[in-house]
């Protein structure tokens, strides 16, 4: 019965836009259906609140916030869906570009060669030779690929510390540290039984252990940022104005490098915090951007903290340039990524990765409060001023539509330069 | 007439002249001074000249200033106490201080007995110094059993206290309406007029562009491209020059981010000299070595507050080391030459109980209540090293906050902070006023925390610093009454919805989007009523 309902109601609205007649957006508002497989109550109550219709993936659906999983299936060759001009999903279809751990760091390591082969100023390195702007990730090698150039680089400095993780996993899992070449073999003849073929398949990513990351408080922590990017070519992306800092429950001693095996020491995931014995449930060792900003630029002095987010704001557009010509530029995607960067005792950002489904559960209100708003926004710029997701659309939003979101980057507005009376004529949309 | 006056500045310097050889830094200053004298630079022909040119120019002349300062800052605090006999001129006050006293004592005295008749001090078991030790620097990981321990009181305790007092000459007329526990507007103590505060706080109340307003105001100077810059550029030279008196100045109009924590320390003298570092040192090693009661209800304020609060939890671990140091710091006894409270004297096992066998307890003479951390949490925000965060929680500490918990008539006591709040929503905000009464509701079982707390843990960070900056600038607890009744003023609407306390204080529960400098600027600029 009720897959009846759902069925006139996807004739009337398909009738709708076929015709293309838009109405006033309340009276549209009711029309718009979404689907989502992800059971997460800052989505629903941000779409009950827009007065969205819940409709299965086979009815016609305006916005699907789907899980990486099940965004894959729908784009793959087999499923033959095609989008149609009202419709938009959560992910890019290969977003995996930039939030596998090992593609995001062939990715960069390939923007950074071809800028320096252009000659291009950003892309200039210091005496010692490391680049000035672009040194924004850890030096990482991919296993088991660049065995041979890790161990070379591990000789260099043998008493450094290296991560090494999973390249397509998430939430802490299958990370370790290592301080001995000893070590790393056992693993790598451990972990691949020949009885298990799509094992040695599985690669992973070494990088430089940041060894001095900025302790608050005694401990370690690493950033969450929020990014939007709703087109790759031209790139346009917003940065979400609160993040927060996640901190480790168990003090890093910096004097104490022993302690390699203690997770809760090093790994800042939620996902791996919760289950210590420190863990507190009321603020999960989550602090606020603002109150990370205060403490830094009280304690630091204000240009250095300036500076600093001036540099965080770089990484991010840096990381998403070094993948925009790879990215399949799909009208019909838009995708918010979960930055993970953690500040060094100098403070410099480094990026750690990038997540294509940032978790959108909430451990406490203030979480909740973010969360919500954060999806309130996301879907305020993404959907047009009318209500009704359109590909067709321009994808200029309005400043006031941008909520807690801004413009980091946006080439359409740089090419314009050239084209004045375009520009002017796009200002006055920016700034309407 | 001008000899008198004469006169009398030349007792003040004599007077001053004998206190200073009793400070901290004389010594050290002495040695300087007969070093400076006895240097090249100082000659015999022109003795006076030359000396206290090499004094100007090597910074000791500004230190003597500073010094003189703060003790004159100190001496002021005790000054409504000095022209009397008594500490506490009103009978009546000073009977409620010393039963108060008396019925926290024995709460302490009798959790202490439940628990298995511990004694309140004693020498720390080596087991348990070595483990402290250890963990100095994160005493979150000491694991003791504190089931049995609860906070020996809260501010609604004492507030209880307060809202029981009686002037004993004072009669109502009516004494239906009247019924003493509704507000405080019955005791007769003296607060300041609107009148007055608007030229106490001169600066906010003349509209002058200040800190915290909002985000981008500009600047009335050239170059400058905000008024943060501008306050920035002004800040660093006046920390350059080193001056408290100049500090207070500056702080009026509020301090950005990156000056507060030097400005800060100018002015409360709070510095950190390698004898501080040493003197906290000391109290560490106190600490290692006795075991009392007190710890153990300083550690379960710091879980019952700081460890839960979503803004002060990174800092637990320095609060413990802050709040155990504390404790153990005979500096703070010095509050009660000007206070009418005593704090308790314990006699020694085993000894006659004469004074000479007894000893004060706590330490520091303060007995600890729920949210004592929230004095010094904001802080942490300020310095990174432990003793910076000690040194400027000590001195904020010893000349404001002790007021928060004793009844006494002092204009900056709690109890005049309260009463000003009453009268000035009285006044000021009448129908709401009214509102509350027809409705029974009493605005200070909300407040009260608020004001004993200085706000502390109920404001964002950010917020709760910039009003701590007023209290500095303007040497005076007052502004925090004016911010509770502009909050209530703020919510009004809000307010006129409810009918009764519960959900009053469900109206106030959530103050983090509180802006405090428009509240009070608002409030001040606002006209007098005659
Ligand atoms: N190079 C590094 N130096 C220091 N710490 C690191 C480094 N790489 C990772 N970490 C720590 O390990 C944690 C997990 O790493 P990462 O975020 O790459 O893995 P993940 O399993 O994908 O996590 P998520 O749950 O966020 O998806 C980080 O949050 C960070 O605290
Ligand atoms: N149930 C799950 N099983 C496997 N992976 C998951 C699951 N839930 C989330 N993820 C993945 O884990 C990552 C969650 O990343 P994130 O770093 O945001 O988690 P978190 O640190 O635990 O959360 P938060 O800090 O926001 O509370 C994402 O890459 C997401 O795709
Ligand atoms: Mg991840
Ligand atoms: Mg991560």
């Amino acid at each position: 019965m009720a897959s009846n309902g759902s069925e006139t109601r996807k004739q009337f609205s398909l009738g709708e836009n076929s015709l293309n007649v838009r109405g006033t957006s309340t009276s549209m508002k009711s029309r718009v259906s979404y689907c989502t497989d992800l059971e997460k109550l800052v989505l629903t109550v941000n779409f009950d609140k827009r007065g969205w219709v819940r409709v299965n993936p086979d009815d016609d659906w305006n916005i699907y916030w789907a899980s990486v999983q099940t965004c894959r299936n729908l784009f793959s060759v087999d499923s033959g869906y095609r989008l149609h001009d009202n419709q938009c999903i959560n992910h890019f279809p290969n977003h995996y570009e930039l939030t596998r751990k090992d593609l995001m760091v062939k990715n960069i390591k390939r923007y950074r060669k071809d800028l320096e082969r252009e000659g291009h100023p950003t892309a200039i390195r210091s005496k010692q030779g490391r680049y000035t702007h672009l040194d924004i990730i850890p030096i990482t090698y991919i296993l088991p690929a660049d065995y041979n150039m890790f161990v070379e680089e591990f000789r260099k400095n043998p008493h450094s510390t290296w991560i090494i993780k999973p390249s397509g996993k998430s939430q802490g899992a299958g990370i370790f540290l290592i301080n001995k070449l000893s070590k790393l073999k056992r693993w790598s003849k451990e972990s691949k039984p020949p009885f298990h073929p799509q094992n040695g398949k599985e690669s992973h990513v070494i990088s430089r252990y940041i060894e001095n990351p900025l302790l608050i408080g005694g401990k370690k922590f690493d950033l969450r940022m929020y990014v939007l990017v709703t087109i790759y070519r031209p790139l346009k992306a917003y940065l979400y104005k609160h993040g927060f800092c996640r901190f480790c429950a168990v003090r890093y001693d910096n004097n104490n490098h022993q302690d390699l095996e203690n997770v809760f020491v090093h790994l800042t995931n939620n996902a791996i915090q919760k289950n210590g014995e420190d863990y507190n449930n009321v603020h999960s060792g989550k602090l606020n951007m603002e109150s990370l900003k205060l403490y830094l630029e009280t304690t630091y002095g204000k240009s250095r903290t300036d500076f600093l987010f001036f540099n965080i704001k770089w990484l991010i557009i840096h990381s998403l340039k070094a993948v925009s010509s790879v990215i399949a530029n799909d009208r019909h995607c838009f995708e918010c990524y979960g930055y993970d960067i953690i500040i060094d005792e100098e403070l410099k950002p480094w990026l750690i990765e990038v997540n294509a489904s940032p978790s959108l559960t909430f451990t406490t209100a203030h979480d909740r409060i973010l969360k919500s708003k954060l999806i309130d926004d996301i879907l305020s710029i993404v959907v047009p001023p009318d209500g009704i997701p359109d590909a067709r659309w321009s994808k200029r939003p309005s400043v006031d539509a941008m909520g807690n979101f801004h413009l980091i980057v946006d080439e359409e507005y740089d090419d314009r330069g050239s084209n004045k009376k375009i520009r002017e004529k796009y200002q006055g949309s920016r700034w309407r | 007439m001008d000899e008198l006056k004469i006169k009398s500045i030349h007792f003040t310097a004599e007077k001053f002249a004998n206190e200073i050889t009793s400070i901290d830094a004389y010594c050290k200053f002495y040695a300087e001074l007969q070093k400076t004298v006895a240097s090249k630079s100082v000659t015999l022909d022109d003795f006076k000249k030359c000396l206290l040119e090499s004094l100007s120019s090597s910074g000791m002349e500004t230190d003597l200033r500073n010094s003189v300062f703060h003790l004159m800052r100190s001496i002021h605090n005790s000054q409504d106490v000095c022209s009397y006999k008594d500490k506490e001129p009103l009978e009546y006050l000073k009977k409620a201080q010393m039963l108060w006293e008396k019925r926290i004592h024995k709460s302490l005295n009798s959790m202490s007995a439940d628990i298995n008749s511990l004694s309140l001090a004693r020498f720390r078991l080596a087991s348990d110094r070595d483990e402290i030790l250890e963990k100095w620097k994160e005493l979150s990981t000491y694991e003791i059993d504190l089931t049995q321990y609860r906070p020996v009181y809260a501010p609604k305790d004492f507030l209880q206290v307060l809202l029981w007092l009686r002037n004993p000459n004072f009669r109502s007329f009516n004494f239906k309406i009247n019924d003493g526990t509704w507000e405080f507007t019955h005791l007769s103590l003296k607060v300041k007029s609107f009148a007055e505060l608007k030229i106490l706080y001169g600066e906010i109340s003349r509209g002058e562009p200040l800190i915290g307003v909002h985000h981008e105001m500009p600047s009335q100077r050239a170059p400058y491209p905000s008024l943060e810059a501008e306050r920035i550029a002004l800040g660093e030279k006046v920390i350059a020059f080193n001056h408290a008196p100049a500090a207070q100045e500056y702080l009026k109009k509020g301090a950005p981010l990156c000056i507060r924590a030097r400005i800060w320390t100018q002015l409360l003298g709070s510095t950190v000299t390698p004898e501080r570092e040493e003197y906290f040192n000391r109290l560490k090693q106190r600490v290692l070595q006795y075991d009392l009661v007190v710890d153990k209800l300083i550690i379960k304020d710091v879980q019952l507050t700081a460890s839960n609060d979503p803004s002060y939890f990174v800092f637990e671990d320095l609060l413990y080391q802050i709040m155990l140091c504390f404790y153990r710091d005979t500096d703070v006894l010095s509050i009660f030459h000007h206070i009418c409270a005593t704090p308790i004297r314990g006699v020694l096992r085993g000894k006659a109980p004469t004074t000479k066998n007894s000893v004060y307890y706590p330490p520091n003479g303060i007995i600890p209540f729920h949210g004592f951390t929230m004095y010094a949490c904001p802080l942490c925000y300020l310095y990174k090293e432990p003793v910076a965060v000690y040194c400027t929680f000590k001195a904020f500490y010893m000349r404001y906050w002790f007021r928060m918990h004793e009844v006494s008539s002092s204009e900056q006591g709690i109890l005049a902070l309260c009463l000003l709040f009453a009268r000035l929503l009285q006044r000021y905000e009448p129908v709401l006023w009214m509102h509350f009464k027809t409705n029974h509701i009493q605005p200070v079982r909300v407040v009260f925390k608020w004001l004993m707390r200085g706000f502390s843990g109920y404001l964002a960070v950010e917020q709760l610093l910039l009003l701590w900056d007023v209290i500095l600038a303007y040497d005076s607890l007052e502004v925090i009454s004016i911010l509770a009744v502009a909050i209530l003023s703020f919510r009004k609407d809000s307010l006129f919805q409810v009918n009764n306390q519960q959900d009053v204080e469900g109206v106030l529960a959530d103050l983090s989007t509180i802006r405090v400098m428009p509240l009070i600027q608002m409030s001040l600029i606002r006209e007098t009523i005659p």
